[in-house]
């Protein structure tokens, strides 16, 4: 998080989770950046990144884990998908690598 | 080799029907949608609530910050 700080970035968690139960989960794992709440799935739809689970025959849609870099003139400069929990090390590595200015 | 009883056959006919039906569900189960935004593409603007029901706008950080997005599944899972 430090490092990212340092390469002029600001972090934001998305989910489709309440603003309250984000909140609630922002104080459990004591995460310092934004958690934002994409209730109606709109900009997952957005993104393309909604994904059907199957849970106990029911179907649901919730984000597939995808971590985007938007560098400062609104270009996403990578797409990540991630099989498992979110790895921020290469978003690190693209950060530090963008012009400070 | 001693043939196969009719009943074995049977066995091995409905095992391999589950594998079928089960490879089916297994693809049912991951309807990804793989985004079809790339390196390079303008990154679609946004407003969401934060955790402290502040209204945020991505392009309130262009010119200003570069942004790091990491959608999660769900809170309280891992990640």
């Amino acid at each position: 998080m430090a490092k990212l700080e340092a390469s002029d970035a600001v972090v934001f968690g998305i989910s489709i989770d309440s603003p309250a139960a984000n909140n609630a989960f922002a104080e459990k794992i004591g995460v310092t950046f934004p958690l934002l709440s994409d209730m109606n799935r709109k900009v997952l739809k957005e993104y393309g990144i909604l994904k059907m689970y199957n849970v106990q025959k029911e179907e649901y849609d919730w984000a597939q884990r995808t971590t985007f870099v938007v560098d400062k003139k609104g270009v996403i400069q990578s797409v990540e998908e991630e099989a498992s929990a979110i790895n921020p090390n290469n978003a690190v590595a693209v950060c530090t690598k963008l012009p400070k200015k | 080799m001693r043939r196969m009883s009719f009943t074995s056959m049977i066995v091995v006919a409905a095992l391999a029907g589950s594998m079928v039906v089960g490879a089916i569900r297994a693809q049912e189960d991951v309807k990804v949608n793989h985004t079809s935004l790339k390196a390079g593409d303008m990154a679609p603007d946004f407003t969401l609530l934060d955790n402290k029901w502040k209204q945020i706008h991505l392009s309130d950080y262009r010119g200003k910050k570069n942004v790091v997005l990491a959608f999660y599944v769900l809170a309280f899972t891992e990640g």
